[in-house]
């Protein structure tokens, strides 16, 4: 797949002139990915929810900004979350990668990521860090 | 008040294996002021349903979806276990409409389907579900 004809390629350099972060959420687990997306929103994120990596490809290679990833290690399907990093760093550079795994990342997943964060990991925990990566996105969680 | 503060307390569970068209009713239906949960599948759907400090209000879902349920399916449990909760089935298969129209309250929203459509059906079934209340 070539992220050429992306919306997100040709949006490129023009996300840090938008006040709201578009987060993905790459989460298998159901009740996870809710409670994650929900605190994200509540920070005021625009955030798309993915179940695996074949919809996380699909929402990245389509029309909508994706500004940062965050991404579980270990889903079902044909790639992991090390595959989708690999592949964003890619086709994607711009779009950053936040990697949530109970086992610590190889040395060259770990060089390719923009943050790592054990599991497990409060929803307001990885907002914040989240937070961190997108500085000028975002400034404080909606009331 | 705004729509939006009028359905604050609305829960509607999506259920949609295609993931651009979840995305577009979703996101649609949190402008609407719902708060939406997602689900890829039946199978997590029943996970939301089934737990105990979720209360779901509306499920919006499609009918063919891989795994162990279908929309179809899925409806008939809810019917059974969770009468009080409203289903929307989205129908994609023509000769499924005359089923569906049994399971939801007026039947399939023919698939492609409007958002706007959509959070019109669901208005619907809120306004219909006060006034069942009021009676009560």
């Amino acid at each position: 797949m070539s992220g050429n004809m992306s919306g997100n390629t040709l949006i490129e350099g023009a996300s840090a002139c938008v006040a709201k972060a578009a987060v993905l959420v790459v989460e298998d687990d159901v009740l996870t990915r809710m409670a994650t997306s929900e605190e994200l929103r509540d920070y005021g994120y625009s955030v798309v929810e993915a179940a695996n990596v074949d919809e996380a490809l699909a929402v990245l290679h389509g029309p909508t900004r994706i500004d940062l990833v965050v991404t579980d290690m270990k889903m079902p399907g044909a790639l992991d979350g090390a595959a989708l990093a690999q592949h964003i760093r890619t086709e994607l550079p711009f779009v950053k990668v936040v990697m949530i795994s109970g086992q610590t990342p190889a040395p060259e997943v770990r060089r390719i990521l923009d943050g790592y964060l054990p599991k497990p990991v409060a929803p307001a925990d990885l907002a914040s860090y989240v937070q961190e990566l997108t500085p000028a996105h975002v400034s404080s969680k909606a009331s | 008040m705004t729509d939006a503060a009028a359905h604050s307390q609305q829960v509607v569970l999506v259920v949609e294996d295609e993931i651009l068209v979840r995305m577009i009713i979703a996101d649609y239906l949190r402008s609407c002021g719902y708060r939406v949960i997602e689900a890829v599948s039946a199978d997590e759907a029943m996970i939301i349903l089934q737990h105990r400090e979720l209360e779901v209000d509306v499920v919006f879902s499609d009918v063919e979806m891989p795994g162990s349920m279908d929309g179809f399916e899925l409806s008939r449990w809810l019917r059974a276990n969770r009468p009080t909760v409203d289903v929307i089935l989205a129908g994609s298969v023509a000769r499924a409409t005359d089923a569906a129209a049994e399971l939801c309250d007026s039947g399939p929203i023919p698939k492609p389907y409007e958002p706007q459509l959509a959070a019109d059906r669901i208005r619907q079934l809120m306004a219909l579900r006060s006034a069942r209340k009021k009676k009560v």
